[in-house]
């Protein structure tokens, strides 16, 4: 299980790098910018392999309380940078 | 310093070929497209920089995970050292009638104090004969037997006592007739020491560090409970010995985390046993090598000090050696011999003993309020005990003073054993360092070197709120005898380590 977790981790880290290797063909952002968006992603990811080693080792709590902080945390900022950093430059660029 | 100026442009052609609007019948060219492949040019350097940054935090929490070296252990304050007699030991003086008879005023003094009415001697005797409640998670039939049964292989062996700190027991055996006398010459002291501990691991060591004997730590004079009778280790010991073989047996997460039921006292009793069968065969295989040795549980030495000093782990509040990755979940056996080519441990840190500065929820689980709280003067760390009447003449008998430590009242910790039927370990349980095998609490062990006292003060109250370290909580008995399912196939292949995942 913990070979599958690493496998599953691995995926969307991957899905996430291309989403951002994406974005960055679309759309010049600034430093923190990225930096916040790469801070985000790590969180979610490691709040998701927290809530899985949590649950194999027989301990829920553990796992849904890791998820809400560490992802949690890690949506919070990735929606954060997305409301007020990227989405506006988008907004921009499809006009322009 | 804005987001909104200088979106990409991408020139008309290639965004006709990005959205397949090439000739009719013709295959779009996908790596004409410019776009694609800056895309997947970025994709790889992001998933090439992503593999590197994993890859670079794993190399540095292994590198964390290896402790750093310290060279200011022990500190000693000579004033107050002396060594420690083995008779002014809890579990020494409990089993010893002739040292009840001698110290009367030790048992006057604890039960006036503590305003109670306690039986040092009969009370070790009778531990086992409570009854059991089959109402009573925890305390039932089942427990009990369990506790039984993991001390009877060293009830058999004629051992049972070497818990207590009785030398010469047939599995620590001060015997040496089985010395080879070809001794075998080992090409580097490394050889030695690797050799050492490969036995160590396949006999089922979870750990192994070697020390140099270290006469501080030794009990002196030795005590012969069953003799009733004062041993030196110039006349009676069998040879000088120059090095001592340190060893970290685990014991099961599950059933610990029963504490204080009777369920706990079957890992610890199965413990004892493990250090008596261990030490006996590293003993042993010395012997064959052609070197005196003897093997030791709680005997010869103080197995905290030792531990520490062949680099396995740290000091903790509640007594205990805390190891990473395990915390105070190992018992310590020891191997004493006279080989002294072999290369040396030396003490680590991994800031543990830091950590147990801002925690103390060994202290707060502790139901005989037996170990030292944060608010007590400097945390309970110093040089002498500054728990409660230990400003009493004679009343820290049984600490070994002038190193500094936290100083537990074990007279208190044993009252309850009694008390309860069984051995504790809620301080065992409680420990923030007692985690189970996963990569997340290696990840938490990995960085505590690096966290600032407010971070461990932060981290020593989220460990019971994401559910560890509870104790006294009926549900763990239930759950743990529910923790044999899947033993058949046992596809996660875990045992006593970490935690089976039925916990």
């Amino acid at each position: 299980m913990e070979i599958l977790m690493g496998f599953f981790l691995g995926v969307l880290a991957m899905m996430s790098v291309m989403g951002l290797a994406y974005l960055s063909t679309i759309i010049k952002l600034e430093w923190y910018t990225w930096s916040s968006l790469v801070t985000g992603v790590i969180a979610v990811l490691f709040g998701i392999g927290w809530l899985w080693a949590s649950f194999l080792e027989g301990y829920p709590q553990s796992g849904s309380l890791g998820l809400i902080v560490f992802s949690g945390a890690g949506v919070f900022m990735l929606v954060l940078t997305w409301r007020f950093l990227v989405g506006p430059a988008l907004e921009h660029r499809t006009k322009g | 310093m804005s987001n909104e100026q200088e979106p990409a442009t991408v020139p008309e052609e290639q965004q006709k070929a990005a959205a397949g609007a090439d000739a009719p019948g013709e295959a779009p060219d996908l790596l004409k497209d410019s776009s694609r492949r800056l895309l997947f040019k970025r994709a790889m350097v992001g998933g090439g920089a992503a593999l590197l940054g994993g890859a670079g935090a794993y190399g540095a929490a292994r590198v964390s995970l290896e402790g750093r070296p310290v060279k200011d252990y022990p500190l000693i304050d000579e004033t107050l050292f002396k060594p420690k007699d083995q008779r002014d030991t809890i579990l020494n003086f409990v089993s010893s009638k002739a040292l009840n008879e001698k110290h009367p005023e030790r048992n006057e003094q604890y039960n006036r104090l503590q305003n109670k009415e306690f039986d040092w001697v009969n009370g070790f005797r009778d531990m086992y004969s409570k009854p059991w409640d089959n109402n009573k998670p925890g305390y039932t039939q089942m427990d009990r037997a369990l506790q039984k049964a993991g001390w009877e292989p060293l009830n058999i062996a004629g051992s049972r006592l070497s818990a207590n700190l009785q030398p010469d027991t047939p599995f620590n055996s001060w015997d040496q007739s089985g010395v080879e006398k070809e001794q075998y010459q080992f090409k580097s002291k490394q050889e030695a020491s690797d050799a050492i501990k490969t036995a160590a691991r396949l006999f089922g060591a979870v750990k192994c560090g070697i020390a140099r004997r270290d006469r501080r730590w030794d009990y002196d004079p030795l005590y012969d409970i069953e003799n009733e009778k004062e041993l030196s280790w110039e006349k009676d010991f069998p040879f000088e010995p120059k090095t001592v073989i340190v060893i970290l047996l685990p014991m099961d997460y599950d059933c610990i985390s029963t504490a204080p039921a009777w369920t706990a006292d079957g890992t610890a009793a199965d413990g004892y046993t493990q250090m008596g069968v261990k030490a006996t065969q590293i003993a042993t295989f010395l012997h064959v090598m052609g070197y005196h040795a003897v093997g030791a549980g709680n005997d010869l030495g103080s197995s905290v000090p030792y531990a520490i000093m062949a680099g396995l782990g740290e000091g903790g509040r509640n007594g205990h050696l805390l190891a990473p990755g395990m915390g105070p979940r190992v018992r310590i056996a020891k191997v004493y011999t006279d080989l002294d080519f072999v290369e040396y441990d030396q003490p680590h840190t991994w800031g543990i003993t830091e950590f147990c500065l801002s925690c103390g929820k060994c202290a707060d689980a502790c139901p005989s309020e037996a170990i030292p709280k944060l608010e007590d003067e400097n945390g309970g760390y110093g040089f002498q005990p500054s728990y409660e009447f230990s400003d009493e003449p004679g009343y820290t008998w049984n600490n070994h003073l002038g190193i500094r430590k936290f100083y537990s009242d074990a007279k208190k910790c044993y009252n309850f054993w009694v008390e309860n039927g069984g051995a504790c370990s809620a301080c065992i349980a409680s420990c923030t360092f007692n985690e189970p095998d996963a990569w997340h609490h290696w990840f938490i062990m990995a960085i505590n070197p690096f966290s600032p006292g407010f971070l461990h003060g932060l981290m020593a109250e989220a460990h019971p709120a994401f559910g560890y370290g509870h104790t006294n909580d009926p549900t763990k008995p239930l759950k743990f005898w529910k923790t044999g399912e899947g033993m058949r196939t046992n596809i996660q292949m875990k045992n006593n380590i970490g935690t089976s995942n039925k916990s």
